[in-house]
């Protein structure tokens, strides 16, 4: 295994365009080490793929620096950097048979014919290309030819591992399958990976730590449970798995949570409490100093008239069942939108139209504050 | 998936840590570009500029500036006609060209014409052979005592106008030029997506309706750039009213005057001027009509066009376009079919065949036709080179200046071939890069007439590239020139191909440029037919047209096979 690490610092890219210059990467600080896993995730035009893109070399830096091994890759060429590279529509080169296109990069290094097949032939074959040597990438399925682009991206033993969207082309069941594929080869290989995608559920499954891009800032990095449980920020909070705005007073608060006012004067606990930047708060349209958000799977939800029924109103106006769980929208003024709730164990009595009761456990909630 | 373990990675796959070395070779070859591109073109057209206000034989300085060369456009009724003549021969031509054109692209992308392919590979032939090859078919078939001449007086008891002329001109010219109309808006008509025409449809407008709100509008901007060339090009012929122009003198015909009369390269320059600024002139009043050049966009419909079975359909559609074929075609048929005649003088067909008078040129044809072979094969590489560069340099690389790379390149293509001819007779008569007379002058002209050619077709072959994978190729390691070789170049073969046979078979019969640049050691082929033509030995001249069209022919037929792309795709 490779104890190496990328050390990113103050990554800046800015393009000049016709309306004028735009931010695409701000100001990213980044450390990855060793033969982790790390994605970068975020909606499109984040800067996530602009970040992976600098990092290869293929998009110019406008300020920050980017070293690896505590050399500086800023001043190298792409060609000089040693990276793997997966690219989102496989690049394969269409008049390179499979062989050909998993020794490209062998080929260019000069290593000698044998060396070549000794060391391609396994990859291939761990990818499950086996027979498939002579084809051409026109002959192959969407699977395949992402196998074969993994394989042309790790056969020249590279420093450094990166896939843009390497999955977004292929079908849902495939998607799974390969993102399995890719985490256990690389763990096999020890390669330091970076890979990018806006699917989070992709993210979550496969890295070892993720960092969340919005409008070009990393806005938060860390192992996929700890950012799902404890979101830094709004978006965050809402672009990782789905959640509930409670927009709120914060009472007394101390380090192990405190007591929040919702609009209709409904008291609650909060468990955690985190910074509220004020730009984020008029962009989810918060009119209150603080926002309590909870998840859908710990709300509860109680029929109005319950014996144990507390905490804020609302109506329900639909309900999905989905299998393993049922997942009710509820209308509901301390919220700021319909609230969504999923529970596999629904309340007998409460069905569409119902009035009811949402509740929460303290250490379930998050207060956000200024 | 097997689980099998990968053999640990080569520590000698490990490339050397290098120091960073900065990738110059974009730099070095945008310079090159840059130097050819000004010396080649902008210098010369600058030139011819400058001297076409500079009375003849002075030197071009500012105390000689004048408007003496512009002068006669007031003063002398022949240059005044001429103006006037051209105008109304490629304004004519361009109308004609456009109006046969659109019914038969109509019909071969809307109706099941039989045979369409070898239609569609019928209709570059008359882009392929010059011409003023074909031009004097029109002489034997309506002239005095032409064939057609002679059955509409008889039967009909019709007289045709005097094919010297006007109307030999646009004749010749029309039929030869339509194809460019008919190919750019039959290929935007196919493209079109077809679910725009059937929702019309589902919406209850009537096929006329249809054709006349939506199919029409769609592809005004096709057939405005389709014109644009026809006008351009008729503008810019000097071999047909050459031919068929007798005493009636467009721009053209008058420079070829000045020149080859007088040697007033002042005087010649002025009125390419003149031809220049009316090919300005033209391309501000098209540009209205290609603003909305938009609307016609490649939709993800992998569905083509439906095309109409309905028998009368198919029967009127067949009929125009294997008519219209058919008299675009007839001056290349009647060129060969004479070339078999050996006795052909006062009657209305042949008495002998044979094949009297190939033997005739032999001994005068090997020379030319090496000549042409070897002149348009130096500018074909150098095209093709060249295009290969600035194309890729005006896609792949960001930089300040793109735009000018693009346009600069593309000026050829508005300029007249005469305009091109006078511009290097001009530039490079006298002074440091003094090249009258030799090869390399052809070569460089043909070279710059034709690189818009290249460039086009190489630049939609590296646009069919993902950039991916060149990224791919850099990631692997390869530097940029690597790349290119390994990855690009592999790629964009069939496109560099098709390029070169296009530019190579369109200057085989070159005469425009040559007329002015050909010295008698450098005599092309067209040169030669052009002599014998006016000169009135019109059977020789038909052998040695034949020979070229026939190799033309060949050429592009091998092209089209070895690339499986349909020849017509070939031109556009």
């Amino acid at each position: 295994m490779k104890q190496r690490e990328l050390r990113i610092r103050g990554l800046t890219k800015v393009f000049e365009t016709p309306e004028g210059p735009v931010t695409a990467v701000k100001d990213v600080d980044l450390d990855i080490s060793g033969d982790e896993f790390f994605s970068m995730l975020g909606p499109s035009g984040c800067g996530k793929t602009t970040t992976l893109r600098m990092i290869s070399g293929l998009e110019t830096i406008t300020s920050g620096t980017i070293q690896f091994a505590d050399r500086d890759l800023s001043a190298l060429p792409s060609a000089e950097r040693n990276l793997g590279m997966v690219f989102q529509s496989y690049a394969l080169f269409p008049h390179m048979n499979v062989f050909e296109n998993a020794a490209y990069g062998l080929r260019l290094r000069k290593v000698p014919g044998r060396q070549i097949q000794d060391r391609v032939q396994p990859l291939l074959n761990a990818l499950g290309l086996q027979g498939l040597h002579g084809r051409y990438p026109s002959d192959l399925s969407g699977g395949q030819q992402q196998r074969v682009s993994i394989a042309r991206a790790l056969a020249y033993d590279p420093d450094m591992f990166l896939l843009d969207e390497p999955l977004a082309n292929l079908d849902a069941k495939l998607r799974v399958q390969m993102r399995e594929e890719i985490r256990r080869i690389q763990k096999e290989l020890g390669v330091l990976a970076v890979y990018v995608t806006h699917d989070q559920e992709e993210a979550m499954s496969v890295s070892d730590r993720i960092g969340v891009f919005h409008l070009g800032r990393l806005m938060q990095v860390g192992p996929p449970p700890e950012v799902y449980r404890r979101p830094t920020s709004l978006f965050v909070a809402d672009f990782i798995g789905k959640i509930n705005f409670f927009p709120a007073h914060l009472g007394t608060a101390d380090a192990r949570g405190g007591r929040a006012q919702l609009r209709s004067g409904v008291e609650v606990e909060v468990g955690r409490l985190e910074r509220l930047d004020p730009v984020e708060r008029d962009d989810f349209g918060i009119d209150t100093p603080a926002v309590v958000a909870v998840r859908p799977e710990h709300l509860r939800l109680h029929a109005y008239d319950a014996p144990d029924a507390r905490g804020t109103e609302g109506t329900v106006r639909r309900v999905l069942f989905l299998g393993s769980i049922v997942r009710f929208f509820v209308t509901c003024a301390d919220a700021t939108k319909e609230v969504l709730v999923e529970t596999a164990d629904p309340p007998a009595g409460v069905d569409e139209g119902s009035r009811v009761r949402l509740s929460f456990a303290p250490q379930h909630a998050t207060c956000f504050r200024s | 998936m097997t689980a099998a373990p990968i053999t640990p990675p080569h520590r000698g796959a490990q490339p050397r840590t290098r120091r960073p070395t900065r990738d110059w070779t974009p730099w070095l070859v945008g310079t090159i570009t840059a130097v050819v591109l000004l010396l080649l073109l902008v210098y010369p057209i600058f030139t011819t500029l400058a001297s076409s206000f500079v009375p003849q034989g002075r030197p071009i300085a500012w105390e000689n500036l004048s408007l003496v060369n512009f002068e006669r456009f007031f003063t002398s009724p022949l240059y005044q006609r001429a103006f006037v003549n051209s105008l109304v021969v490629s304004l004519t031509t361009t109308a004609i060209a456009t109006v046969i054109a659109l019914p038969a692209a109509y019909a071969m992308a809307r109706v099941e014409i039989p045979a369409r392919n070898f239609l569609m590979s019928l209709s570059v032939i008359p882009l392929i052979a010059p011409p003023f090859i074909g031009a004097y078919s029109w002489v034997i078939l309506l002239g005095r005592r032409g064939i057609f001449t002679h059955y509409l007086d008889q039967w009909f008891g019709l007289s045709v106008p005097t094919i010297f002329g006007p109307f030999g001109i646009i004749l010749a010219l029309s039929l030869s030029y339509f194809p460019f109309v008919f190919l750019i808006v039959q290929g935007a008509l196919s493209a079109a997506d077809p679910y725009i025409e059937e929702s019309a449809n589902i919406m209850g407008a009537s096929r006329w309706r249809i054709l006349r709100t939506i199919t029409f509008p769609l592809v005004i901007p096709s057939i405005a750039s389709g014109a644009l060339i026809v006008f351009i090009r008729s503008l810019g012929n000097v071999g047909v009213p050459a031919v068929l122009g007798g005493d009636y003198y467009v721009l053209p015909t008058l420079i070829l005057f000045q020149v080859e009369g007088f040697f007033n390269l002042n005087g010649a320059a002025a009125i390419a001027m003149v031809n220049v600024l009316l090919v300005i002139l033209f391309l501000l009043f098209i540009r209205r009509f290609q603003g909305r050049k938009r609307y016609v966009t490649l939709t993800g419909t992998t569905r083509g066009a439906r095309r109409s079975r309905r028998p009368l359909d198919v029967f009127v559609g067949t009929a125009y376009v294997w008519g219209l074929m058919f008299l675009a075609l007839l001056p290349q048929m009647l060129v060969v079919f004479s070339s078999f005649a050996e006795r052909w003088a006062g009657t209305l067909l042949p008495t002998q065949y044979g094949l009297a008078n190939y033997r005739l040129i032999l001994g005068n044809v090997l020379q030319p036709i090496l000549n042409s072979v070897t002149l348009s094969g130096m500018a074909t590489l150098m095209a093709l080179a060249f295009g290969l560069i600035t194309a890729y340099v005006s896609l792949r690389k960001r930089f300040a200046g793109r735009w000018l790379i693009d346009i600069t390149v593309m000026l050829p293509f508005v300029l007249p071939g005469i305009v091109t001819g006078v511009a290097y007779l001009t530039t490079f008569n006298t002074g440091p890069l003094a090249m009258t007379g030799t090869a390399a002058i052809l070569v460089f002209a043909y070279f710059v007439r034709r690189l818009a050619y290249a460039f086009r077709s190489i630049s939609a072959a590296i646009g069919q590239v993902d950039t991916a994978l060149e990224d791919a190729s850099t990631i692997c390691g390869a530097s940029w020139g690597r790349t290119i070789r390994k990855v690009t170049v592999p790629l964009i073969a069939p496109g560099i191909l098709a390029g070169g046979i296009l530019v190579f078979s369109t200057l085989i019969g070159e005469l425009s440029v040559t007329i002015m640049l050909f010295s008698g050691k450098w005599k092309t082929v067209s040169i030669a037919i052009f002599e014998y033509l006016t000169s009135y030995r019109t059977a020789p001249a038909a052998a040695m047209g034949t020979i070229v069209i026939v190799i033309t022919l060949t050429l592009v037929f091998t092209a089209s096979r070895l690339l499986r792309r349909g020849m017509a795709d070939l031109f556009r």
